[in-house]
């Protein structure tokens, strides 16, 4: 058995794959931070301070996105329409794109997308995003959406495909993939927590 | 002499550009059994400036596979198609997905998640209730124009 070492280190390394697979990834936590968003309407909120006391269904797009944006911001939706009360629950979108989904922009994608007064659409200064992306281990990369390379103003993300609910405290608590999870999964967890 | 040989030169280009011109190959017959159809199409909502996708199912009930050659809209500056697909950790993204082909029988769906016909740079707002024309150019049955609604997916 020359081989041993390696086999070994086969092993090992599949044990690392298996246990890393199986153990969900730890849920991200504030610990006392707050970060300084803006909402559609362009007034500043303190994120997640503003948006204690009442339990939030957190998800991120940008509005750029047309194909599985619109498919995360429609599930937001059925969790919405789907739970029989919605008192004390509330809805946030946060961009990843804050150079171009600024406040007005945001407004309209409300409008377009009939999402009502439950709905908080966030954006703010880039750095200040980006670091509570990093926070909430939310990834958001540009890319090139032009094959033919005509227009490099033109970009995509990709990006974390993530609804969280965050409770009360503002606590992370629950973590989805966004654009496939069945709505009443989220409003079974919401029923516990809220 | 030297205009004689120009001269049988000429012909000799000629003929073959008008033989190359009549004969042609065989995909560009201008005789196609059958036809494609599109269907079943909606576009998202956007506004001014932004990108929209439209989806929709296109049947190849020709004899041959055809294949997209080129997508275009009125009211977008940029249009192609787009996939979209999961990259690694639950990532995802989208990417140019060109020169889709569709065999003869079968169809080709654009649908949320998936292969989409990318609108970029829109000339006005799209808003539900709207309808926009999308022009969609196959290799061998040349340009199919539909008119889709504008609507929230539910
Ligand atoms: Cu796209």
């Amino acid at each position: 058995m020359k081989n041993r070492p390696i086999v070994f280190m086969l092993l090992a390394g599949l044990f690392c794959l298996a246990t890393a697979c199986s153990n969900p990834d730890v849920i991200p936590n504030f610990e006392d931070t707050n970060f300084s968003l803006v909402n559609e309407d362009g007034s500043a909120v303190n994120f997640p301070e503003d948006f204690k006391g009442q339990t939030s269904v957190i998800t991120f797009i940008f509005t750029h996105c047309p194909d599985v944006c619109p498919v995360i911001t429609a599930n937001m939706k059925n969790i919405q329409s789907q739970l029989a009360d919605t008192t004390g629950i509330q809805f946030i979108e946060i961009s990843f794109d804050p150079e171009r989904d600024t406040p007005s922009v945001l407004a309209k994608y409300k409008k377009l997308y009939k999402l009502n007064e439950q709905f908080s659409l966030l954006t703010g200064q880039p750095a200040e995003v980006d670091s509570l992306l990093s926070k909430l281990e939310i990834t958001a990369i540009k890319t090139r959406v032009d094959s033919l390379h005509r227009d490099s103003s033109e970009y995509a993300m990709k990006h974390s495909n993530t609804i969280y609910i965050m409770d009360e405290e503002g606590r992370i608590r629950k973590e989805y993939p966004a654009n496939v999870v069945p709505p009443e999964n989220v409003i079974e967890d919401l029923q516990k927590i809220r | 002499m030297f205009s004689t040989r120009l001269f049988c030169l000429t012909v000799f280009l000629v003929t073959t550009f008008l033989i190359g011109c009549s004969s042609g190959d065989p995909e560009k017959e201008p005789v196609i059994l059958g036809k494609i159809e599109l269907s079943d199409g909606w576009a998202r909502p956007a506004a001014q400036g932004q990108s929209s996708a439209v989806y929709m199912s296109i049947s190849n009930g020709t004899a041959s596979r055809d294949s997209i050659s080129n997508i275009a809209s009125p009211i977008a500056a940029n249009a192609g198609i787009h996939e979209t697909y999961k990259g690694e950790n639950g990532i995802i993204g989208m990417r140019p997905a060109p020169g889709q082909v569709i065999p003869s029988g079968e169809d080709l769906y654009f649908k949320p998640n998936g292969l989409h016909i990318m609108l970029m740079k829109l000339k006005e707002d799209l808003a539900v209730g709207d309808s926009i024309d999308v022009d969609i150019t196959f290799n061998r049955v040349g340009t199919h124009s539909i008119r889709v609604p504008v609507k929230v997916q539910q």
